[in-house]
């Protein structure tokens, strides 16, 4: 039993990069239609970014700081770079760009950085707590804490703020925000640096665990996305309940199930999404869309 | 000089051109109805001057030319447009359905007057003070509606573009809200632009009326002329002085 709660717990914890992630796709896909397959990438920069600059004599926190707001910086250049080129219902070029930018991000990461997996250093330092049997690391407890945080100026951000009234009248009718006098394009940007920024939160609590390498958010990303199927990619509490399901679930089939566990565990991922969209179409907490064209 | 000034206004979606050669003027403080059947051009010469679709000609709001001009900024110049089905965001409550409405004119001195014209709002509209906090989702027809022109309003428009409030509205609530707009064009000192299929509802609250027919104005004058030309435009109407 022991065992069982401290892989569920091990699995909460994983779950906390997939939720950041899966948030950073959620509120890209609905500003601009995008399903951002390059967001992982983006956070395997910002995890470089912060490990270039601890190179550099600067402290970690500094550090991660500093990669948070590149990213959004990042974010921002390419929505108006490149994706506001693609308009919002040629679902197939946004498709194609977002595979491009994947790759392209790719290989930009291994010309600078190199392919070799490199140390990240933990931000939370290296202590272990035990507590009724159970064993948590500073790291696991340090990333939980940093994500909840992000989140929660997130979601303040976005529900508490004319900043994020604007973001969300934008991104579901951009015909009528701009109808009201809103720079459709501004805001959008604005959404890709909030993505961006949570994305690279995600990025440097997974490096110490995963490991600093180009394809370090390979999988990530892909438990990611069945996050946001899972829980409706239009619902910010919902892509982080499916992060946390995601975790959990794939955790516990990993050690449980025989023949799962390591990279076939994105599999076992899906086939949960499947399993709900069966029944609820739009994800777990996904709304059928009422918006009138 | 009037607030609005259009001449030889043409405007296309993709290749086809929709309207063509378009002049109208429209005076500070009045109302005009813009009547035509479906496919008139009626929606089109309002997303025209709102800059939403590919246009030439000339297009002046008090005495500022709206060439080159993007959606936004037509809208901070003062032109407020209540689109077709409303646009009203569904997932929002009905109270920032409305602060956004204001969302172009917060700066720090206006922040009081936002309030006011928001109390001002839901006393004129008291059932939208009663769900303001319900998503705009679960509002009747009539009610999105009003908060669809609530909004609008909060932005302090000089014109207000109407685009087809009765569809879909059951009569009684149609000729509800055409007897508020034309309260709202006093209490808001507005210039409203109305178009509509329903010639009645409309004529009843216009000073003038203008009849566009396949993309052209076939006719422009005092509303109550409109009253007697109107058989003989009735196939424009598409039956609509009728009902």
């Amino acid at each position: 039993m022991i065992e069982f709660l401290q892989i569920g717990l091990d699995g909460l914890m994983t779950g906390v990069v997939y939720a950041a992630l899966a948030l950073a796709l959620g509120v890209v896909f609905q500003g601009t239609g995008m399903l951002n397959l390059s967001q992982g990438e983006l956070a395997v920069v910002a995890a470089y970014i912060a490990w270039s600059c601890v190179q550099a004599g600067i402290p970690i926190w500094p550090a991660i700081a500093i990669a948070v707001v590149a990213s959004a910086a990042l974010g921002t250049a390419l929505y108006q770079g490149v994706v506001r080129f693609v308009p919002p219902h040629r679902e197939d070029s946004l498709m194609t760009l977002g595979v491009t930018l994947l790759l392209g991000l790719n290989a930009i990461i291994s010309i600078i950085w190199g392919t070799d997996p490199r140390g990240f250093p933990s931000p939370f330092g290296t202590w272990v707590v035990h507590l009724a049997g159970l064993r948590l690391t500073s790291q696991q407890i340090g990333g939980v804490v940093l994500v909840a945080a992000t989140m929660l100026v997130m979601a303040l951000l976005f529900t508490r703020t004319t900043f994020g009234l604007r973001l969300r009248a934008v991104a579901q009718n951009p015909r009528s925000a701009a109808f009201l006098g809103l720079r459709s394009g501004l805001w959008l940007s604005a959404g890709w640096a909030a993505a961006c920024a949570v994305g690279a939160v995600a990025g440097v609590v997974a490096a110490p665990t995963l490991g600093l390498s180009p394809a370090m958010m390979t999988v990530p990303l892909l438990m990611a996305l069945a996050a946001a199927n899972l829980g409706g990619i239009g619902s910010r509490v919902g892509v982080v309940v499916g992060g946390l399901i995601i975790g959990v679930l794939t955790a516990i089939g990993g050690r449980y199930i025989p023949g799962l566990g390591g990279d076939l565990n994105v599999v076992f991922a899906f086939a949960i999404v499947i399993a709900v969209v069966l029944v609820k179409p739009a994800g777990l907490f996904g709304r059928e869309s009422v918006v009138r064209a | 000089m009037s607030l609005l000034e259009i001449e030889g206004l043409r405007a296309r979606y993709g290749r086809v051109e929709v309207l063509h050669a378009v002049d109208l003027r429209v005076e500070e403080g009045s109302i005009v109805a813009l009547l035509g059947a479906n496919g008139a051009g009626k929606s089109t010469l309002l997303r025209a001057i709102c800059r939403a679709v590919d246009t030439s000609g000339s297009c002046r709001f008090a005495g500022m030319d709206l060439d080159g001009r993007s959606t936004a900024t037509v809208a901070r110049l003062g032109i407020g447009h209540v689109p077709e089905g409303r646009g009203t965001f569904t997932d929002f409550s009905v109270e920032e359905n409305l602060r956004i409405g204001a969302i172009s004119r917060t700066s720090f001195r206006s922040r009081s007057a936002v309030q006011t014209d928001l109390d001002l709002i839901y006393e004129t509209f008291p059932v939208l003070r009663e769900f303001r906090r319900r998503p705009a989702a679960a509002l009747s027809g009539g009610q999105a509606q009003m908060l669809a022109v609530a909004r609008a309003l909060l932005a302090r428009p000089r014109l207000l573009l109407v685009d087809e409030p009765s569809l879909g509205l059951a009569p009684l609530t149609a000729r509800d809200l055409f007897e508020r707009l034309s309260g709202l064009r006093d209490a808001w000192e507005l210039t409203i632009l109305l178009a509509e299929q329903n010639a009645k509802l409309s004529l009843a609250i216009a000073d003038r009326a203008v009849l566009l027919s396949r993309g052209r104005v076939v006719h422009d004058g005092p509303s109550g002329d409109l009253a007697t030309v109107d058989a003989i435009h009735a196939d424009y109407l598409g039956g609509g002085a009728g009902r």
